[in-house]
């Protein structure tokens, strides 16, 4: 059971299946750039000081980063 | 400071799962029963272990458990600053941090069931998650139920400051749940419209709160969205923010390359500061107007807590990615403007304090005020009584610099009165002395050499030692 004690919205809930189609096809596409980028040796170097997404764990996970 | 022992913090009771409250001195969380089975599987899978861990929610003992009540007492956090006194990139980076949050729980089966931005905050140089009881059991292919006060709190302010400036970061002190939805979209040029992630987590989210507003009773149904899909919303959003600059990026302007003194008087500067400021052995020390924090640096290996504001949020990025890159711990970076100070904001005005109750509590041993003073006087038009009179209500020590009639920026800006210039004949030397006496005794005072400004060392009337 969820005890939610504000209003998460309606319109919030069920949007986020668009959201997350559009997220998906954004990831994938930039996932391939990413390859040929990466392929034709084309990396920027990160400015932003921020690590990554993902909680890097000693005992599980650590080989997959989901990316 | 005197308070009532159990005095619940005021700033703590949306959340029905516990609250915090001062013991005495010491900040520290209740937990009701309602929360206990979270709570416990929380801490029994290892989960709140691995986030303090990694140095990502702030760190707690048990102080004590009872069928009624658990209490814990969280590690102290010396300065609070919200979310419409953070720069730019401090921004960004709370907003990554509640994602990543987000995703770990995800993967572990928990949620965030709430995403404010009043949840983060800024310690040891780095975001920090403070509101332990924010972590829920996930319920599969349930959609993110803090996704819209994610966009509310920190997707939509951070794209409305790439096209409208950090001022934008004020409006939270208007909107305490966050900027509306609707809002930021009416705010945003339409050519947002043409980017998939503006369009969807933005747009399209105003249009279907609009359509849907009505449902009084909760009868829509709510949609399914698998765990892969949310990790997708997730990263997308995150992968944005990352990437997001502003569109006014003002180069940072090294400030100091501007300075109307030559370099030797720059470090006479620095010396006397050092100096005087060791003598009094601070355990914490403010500098207002300390721009990207060059001269707080000078001290920053002999004060073990030290805040920097400025009213420039460039300043307060280039600080804050200086103090990153440096790995400074002792540090923290905020913006403030000096003539508008952050007012105490939402229920009672008393859920977030307003700064001079926070630097009150706070009660910094020094505080430094250079080259602010006569923007204070000559662009604020405030007496010199009644900016001691500010300087006094946090202070113990103040070190404040007083540019002269003379010096070049004093000048410039006194220039800037024409006609009216006459009025500020009180700017000189013996007025300024006199207004901080009303509150201060001077120690010290000595012209800074090489440049027509002089230093001022005044303690304040009622502080003993």
């Amino acid at each position: 059971m969820i005890f939610l004690y504000f209003d998460a919205g309606t319109g919030a809930m069920i949007v986020q299946g668009l959201v997350a189609a559009a997220a998906g096809i954004i990831l994938f596409s930039k996932g391939i750039m990413y390859k040929v980028k990466s392929f034709l040796g084309l990396m920027k170097e990160e400015e932003d000081t921020y690590d990554s997404i993902d909680v890097e764990e000693k005992d599980n996970g650590a080989n997959d980063k989901g990316k | 400071m005197t308070r009532e022992s159990n005095f619940a913090h005021q700033a703590s009771f949306r959340d029905p799962s516990g609250y915090m409250f001062y013991d005495g001195a010491i900040l520290r969380r209740a937990i009701n029963p309602i929360y206990f089975p979270q709570y416990t599987k929380l801490k029994e899978t290892g989960f709140f272990a691995t986030l303090i861990d990694k140095g990502l929610l702030i760190s707690h003992e048990e102080t004590s458990v009872s069928k009624e009540q658990i209490i814990l007492t969280p590690e102290k956090i010396p300065f609070i600053t919200n979310p419409y006194e953070w720069s730019f990139e401090q921004f960004k980076h709370a907003a990554l941090h509640t994602l990543k949050l987000q995703k770990y729980a995800l993967s572990q089966g928990f949620i965030l069931k709430d995403a404010s931005a009043y949840n983060i905050t800024f310690h040891k140089g780095r975001p920090v998650f403070i509101d332990t009881l924010s972590f829920d059991f996930y319920e599969e292919n349930t959609p993110w139920r803090a996704y819209k006060q994610f966009i509310t709190h920190f997707f939509g302010p951070l794209v409305l400051a790439k096209y409208h400036g950090t001022d934008i970061f004020k409006m939270m002190q208007t909107h305490i749940d966050g900027i509306p939805v609707k809002l930021i979209a009416s705010m945003l040029p339409k050519k947002t419209k043409l980017s998939s992630t503006l369009f969807t987590n933005i747009h399209l989210l105003a249009k279907m709160e609009s359509k849907h507003k009505e449902d009084y009773k909760a009868e829509t149904k709510i949609a399914n969205l698998s765990r892969k899909a949310q990790n997708n919303i997730l990263d997308n959003l995150f992968n944005y923010i990352k990437n997001l600059k502003l569109n006014e990026a003002t180069e940072w302007g090294d400030y100091y390359t501007k300075t109307n003194y030559e370099a030797a008087a720059f470090d006479a500067k620095k010396e006397l500061i050092k100096d005087w400021t060791t003598a009094l052995n601070p355990q914490k020390l403010i500098d207002v107007g300390g721009n990207d924090g060059t001269f707080a640096r000078t001290v920053l290996d002999k004060v073990p807590h030290v805040l920097v504001t400025d009213i420039d949020s460039n300043s307060v990025d280039h600080n804050y990615r200086q103090l990153q890159k440096n790995k400074e711990t002792n540090m923290l970076p905020f913006v403030c403007d000096v003539l508008q100070p952050a007012p105490g904001v939402g229920f009672n005005n008393t859920e977030r304090a307003s700064l001079i109750e926070r630097l009150k509590e706070y009660a910094p041993d020094v505080t430094l005020a250079l080259a602010l003073i006569h923007h204070i006087t000559l662009s604020g038009n405030v007496p010199f009584e009644k900016s001691a009179e500010f300087f006094a209500t946090f202070s113990k020590h103040l070190i404040i610099e007083f540019p002269k009639r003379d010096d070049s920026w004093a000048e410039s800006l006194l220039v800037r009165k024409r006609e009216f210039i006459n009025h500020f004949d009180f700017y000189n030397e013996t007025n300024f002395e006199a207004g901080f006496k009303q509150y201060f005794t001077l120690e010290k005072k000595e012209t800074v050499a090489g440049t027509k400004r002089v230093l001022y060392l005044f303690k304040t009337k009622g502080y003993g030692g």
